[in-house]
């Protein structure tokens, strides 16, 4: 008896550790079920490309949120930054794609950077996104100050691809996912992001560089904020900076949802993915419901408070 | 002594808004009085909602409401709309400071009793908020009571009535976080709160106290604010980011437990002189939003070393992060089950 407890232990542990996501999982499939049941046509290839097109930018900057959440920091600037991205994508990046890549470049860098700043003048990243977050507004008003502007060919092309066999959305939320998940899961730089995050103190007296590890995680960061911007600008065929301000706090939410936490030390890509397309499909089951978009974000709001409640009832229910 | 005031962060935002007053008052022909007196008239609003936010920021690391700019466009249109339908505008303000307390009302189920971390509770309040602003703003006809907005305009000797009010309202503050046990509980949940807990203080009461307090006063800001401006669905949105940032510019420690409800003064009226300024230049929203970020990161860049501080003094502490503990209230959930 004793001896199966012991051994019915490790699994169990390891389904405390799994259960938020479990239960955002079974969110994102009520939703999907939600969909199909409305209108059948949902869960064919076509149907499929339709709904989750709109959360591919959504789960990108979630993963980004998350690098920055697995240092035990927050983004307040993400919304803006990939605004910002759209902007030079529709303008910079069409004129003269030499400068444009340049830019984008210095955007991840501007990321690192901040990240050494925080890091270096011990400030809250909340507040040091904050700014940040001003900055990128201003920098996206400055190049764009009205929607608009038009998209490279390859991309607009990447945005309209449409494969026969599978849901072309999935592949960049698959695709960034595993690449987050291999660097920041299996990677040895994941380790040091992640260590850093759950006990600084430790990684340096281990004689490992605690502001390498957070300026990684930013870069990181960075470098995944220009990509959701990027497939946003491709899905919308043009630029605006305040497009994507909601994402700064829904992202946050995102990351919860998925398993994430605010104390640093975990990273959750797959739970990242799973928590950003639930959110991002609140607005097609409304759409599908006829509700009024004006209730798209009370219904978001009350999906978080389901699922996180959803949670506490599962772990108590796993101790 | 001089060197101690200056080591004190709050003196950044004072000594800032006077730089941008002799900027205004270098470039243009307006009286320096005169500016003063407009910024005093457009500052407490900030200040009421700032006041809020401090008290939350002030509870611990991860405590910070979000839901501050939905409360305010929302307040809005209830204290409009019961104004215009009792015809009073006391009702009307109560109903205001009313929707904040119930939209903090979902915030504080959530995080006490779902141990949701607060950034995501009061997040999910502020959506639901902000689809009921939507939804109200459809159709909306009543138009803001004219004697409130012309009493929130008079300014007798060039100083504003609301801004005395305010300053009323930040003396009370001061006094509320110094002087009752409401306040040292507060401080003390801020500066560790399994020490609070093992001291005896009721964290959750004092959590839930401050919560709704952030709320109410998002609430009232709202309402003055619809009657001052009008009502509209982004009334508040400008005053999340701002509300944050005054409070850290201000000098209250955004890990917690030391709350500086002068300091909102100086960052408030520093951030409403830089809009002033960059109006009287003729710059674009661009150029203001540029200006406003690189002087927040700037200023906190250079106050940065303030928290340095603390982190020499007490070495084996863990540097003071914003989130380290946000799911504090998950933890400790957890704890007690485990």
């Amino acid at each position: 008896m004793t001896n199966l407890v012991v051994a019915a232990v490790p699994p169990r542990a390891q389904l405390r550790r799994l259960a938020p996501a479990m239960v955002s999982t079974i969110a994102m499939f009520a939703m999907v079920a939600v969909c199909a049941s409305l209108q059948s046509d949902v869960l064919t290839v076509t149907g499929l490309t339709l709904i989750l097109s709109a959360t591919v930018p959504l789960v990108i900057a979630a993963q980004a949120q998350m690098m920055l959440m697995s240092v035990g920091d927050i983004d307040l600037g993400i919304g803006n930054f990939v605004g910002l991205v759209t902007v030079i994508t529709a303008t910079k990046l069409v004129s003269s794609p030499g400068t444009g890549m340049l830019f984008l470049v210095g955007l991840v860098a501007a990321y690192a950077l901040l990240g050494a700043l925080i890091h270096l003048r011990r400030v809250p990243s909340l507040i040091a996104t904050l700014g940040a977050s001003f900055v990128w507004l201003g920098l996206g008003l400055f190049v764009l100050p009205t929607p608009g502007g038009s998209t490279p060919t390859w991309l607009a092309t990447f945005g309209s691809w449409a494969p026969a066999g599978f849901p072309a959305p999935l592949l960049p939320i698959l695709v960034a996912s595993a690449l987050v998940w291999l660097l920041a899961s299996r990677g040895s730089v994941g380790v040091r992001v992640r260590a850093f995050g759950s006990n600084p103190v430790a990684l340096q007296r281990a004689g490992l560089s605690p502001l390498a590890a957070r300026v990684v995680a930013y870069g990181v960061a960075g470098a995944l904020g220009v990509l959701a911007g990027l497939l946003l600008a491709s899905q919308t065929g043009g630029g605006d900076v305040s497009s994507a301000s909601s994402y700064t706090l829904i992202t946050v939410a995102a990351v919860i949802l998925g398993g994430g936490s605010f104390r640093g030390g975990n990273a959750v890509p797959w739970g990242v993915a799973i928590g950003g397309v639930t959110l991002g499909l609140v607005s097609v089951v409304l759409s599908l419901l006829d509700v009024p978009s004006n209730m798209q974000s009370a219904v978001q709001g009350a999906i978080v408070l389901a699922v996180l409640a959803g949670r506490v009832v599962v772990g108590k229910v796993l101790r | 002594m001089t060197l101690r005031t200056l080591a004190r962060p709050w003196i950044w935002g004072f000594v800032a808004s006077a730089l941008v007053w002799a900027t205004i008052l270098a470039l243009s022909s307006q009286g320096g009085g005169q500016t003063v007196s407009l910024a005093l008239s457009l500052a407490p609003y900030l200040v009421i909602v700032g006041l809020g936010q401090m008290l939350v920021i002030t509870a611990g690391p991860g405590n910070i409401d979000v839901s501050v700019a939905p409360v305010i466009s929302l307040a809005g249109f209830v204290a409009v709309a019961a104004t215009a339908a009792t015809g009073s505008v006391a009702v009307g303000v109560l109903a205001g400071i009313g929707t904040g307390l119930a939209v903090a009302a979902i915030s504080v189920l959530a995080i006490l009793g779902l141990s949701i971390p607060p950034i995501i509770a009061t997040l999910a309040a502020g959506l639901i908020a902000s689809s009921l602003t939507l939804s109200l703003a459809d159709g909306f006809t009543a138009v803001p009571d004219e004697g409130l907005r012309q009493l929130l305009n008079l300014r007798p000797a060039g100083v504003p009535v609301l801004a005395v009010a305010v300053a009323v309202l930040t003396a009370l503050v001061v006094a509320l976080l110094s002087r009752t046990t409401y306040g040292r509980s507060l401080l003390a949940v801020g500066q560790s709160r399994p020490a609070a807990e093992r001291a005896g203080i009721p964290v959750a009461r004092v959590l839930a106290a401050t919560y709704l307090a952030s709320g109410a006063l998002a609430g009232l800001a709202g309402a003055l604010l619809a009657a001052y401006i009008a009502p509209s669905p982004d009334l508040g949105t400008r005053y999340l980011l701002d509300s944050v940032a005054v409070v850290v510019i201000g000098g209250t420690l955004i890990s917690g437990g030391r709350a500086v409800p002068v300091g909102i003064w100086g960052s408030a009226l520093f951030f409403i002189l830089l809009d002033g300024l960059v109006n009287l230049v003729g710059w674009s929203t661009a150029a203001q939003n540029l200006l406003k970020g690189g002087l927040v990161l700037f200023v906190l860049f250079l106050a940065g070393g303030g928290t340095r501080r603390d982190a020499t003094t007490s070495r084996p502490r863990r540097r003071p992060r914003p989130a380290t503990a946000a799911t504090a209230a998950t933890t400790t959930g957890d704890n007690t089950h485990g």
